[in-house]
């Protein structure tokens, strides 16, 4: 009976972990995409000193949560949100119109680190 | 290379756990839903062993996640007699009344050469000896001899024989098992009566056995020799 109920609490455990970790991912993952869209409008109206405030918002919030993100995705992965985000931000300092590039492909990683840990029926599949 | 280590070591005490936590049994003769998820532990841990890449997390939540529904799937078989024929089947009957049934094999897939294998394991060499085989749920099989081929026991010979349990140590090395000796019914009392017959301290014991009955096996210590 103890190893039942031991059993029953780390499922428990584990399942409230997973809920919590896909919650938590979800809001982390749309507030990097709405910093992401918010330096791309700044950059397009020129507005230089948003666009990089922007830009360093969005770096801070990947760099509060990089260290928790690899605990659930692949250091690989983490990695490359990590690089595009650092280009972002260079190329917001610098007006280079490659910021654009770097934006379109920020938030597909940042989607594909959200589409990740989303139990879909396709992915469980 | 560090970090392979690391996830090596903290691997080694989750899996530890995990069958810990499955019980005994498994160490032993695993059923068909025990074997599956022992085979697939010793694969998901693998993972996050060979590539420091890949988050922990993606071995320990399935280890934990096959074991616990392991022990819930067994506490539901322990409940549920048809539950459990369901998951680990029932034992089959393959030699009845000393004929072989013949169906009941073919169904099992087992051959005759199956058969006379296990009835080797098990020191019989002569097919005409058996009166009963059980094929079990682990697919282990046990044979019943025929009386003519069964040795004689202590009933059959109608002979008087200890029905205590066997002895258990209750020092070893000078240190005293305070357990066993509660679990024999003898107390403190009786331990250092003992000694006081033997005129040994407790520290120049080197082991000491006793039974419920408080019949007691001491051994001395040797003493080291000097020069």
């Amino acid at each position: 009976m103890n190893r039942l109920a031991v059993s029953i609490a780390i499922l428990s455990v584990m399942a409230a972990g997973c809920g919590v970790s896909v919650w938590a991912t979800d809001k982390v993952a749309a507030d990097m995409m709405e910093q992401v869209e918010l330096t791309e409008k700044a950059f397009t109206d020129g507005d230089t000193a948003a666009c990089t405030a922007h830009a360093e918002q969005l770096d801070g919030i990947w760099d509060g949560v990089m260290k928790y993100s690899i605990l659930i995705t692949d250091l690989g992965h983490a990695l490359e949100i990590t690089s595009s985000i650092a280009e972002i931000r260079s190329f917001a300092e610098e007006q280079n119109d490659e910021l654009y590039a770097a934006c379109d492909r920020a938030q597909a990683q940042i989607s594909m680190f959200r589409e990740m840990q989303m139990p879909t029926l396709w992915k469980i599949l | 290379m560090a970090v392979i280590l690391i996830r090596a070591c903290i691997l080694y005490v989750v899996i530890t756990f995990s069958l810990r936590l499955m019980g005994k049994r498994q160490l032993g003769e695993l059923q068909p839903s025990e074997l599956v998820v022992t085979i697939l532990i010793s694969n998901i841990a693998s993972i996050p062993v060979e590539d420091a890449s890949v988050p922990m997390l993606m071995g320990i939540v399935p280890i934990f996640t096959l074991v616990c529904l392991d022990v819930i799937v067994s506490a539901i078989m322990l409940r549920s007699a048809r539950f459990r024929r369901f998951i680990i089947g029932s034992p089959r009957i393959i030699i009845s009344g000393g004929v072989i049934q013949q169906q009941e094999m073919k169904r099992l897939r087992y051959t005759v050469d199956d058969l006379i294998e296990a009835m080797r394991e098990q020191q019989i060499f002569d097919i005409s000896e058996v009166y009963y085989a059980i094929v079990e749920t682990t697919g282990k099989i046990h044979f019943l001899q025929k009386t003519d081929y069964q040795s004689a026991t202590r009933a059959d010979v109608d002979k008087g024989g200890s029905t205590t349990d066997p002895p258990s140590v209750i020092i070893r090395d000078g240190i005293q098992d305070t357990e066993q000796l509660g679990m024999l019914g003898l107390g403190q009392g009786w331990l250092q009566q003992k000694l006081r017959e033997n005129n040994v301290g407790m520290k120049d014991v080197f082991l000491m056995t006793a039974d419920k009955n408080g019949s007691a096996t001491l051994i001395k210590r040797e003493r080291s020799k000097s020069g």
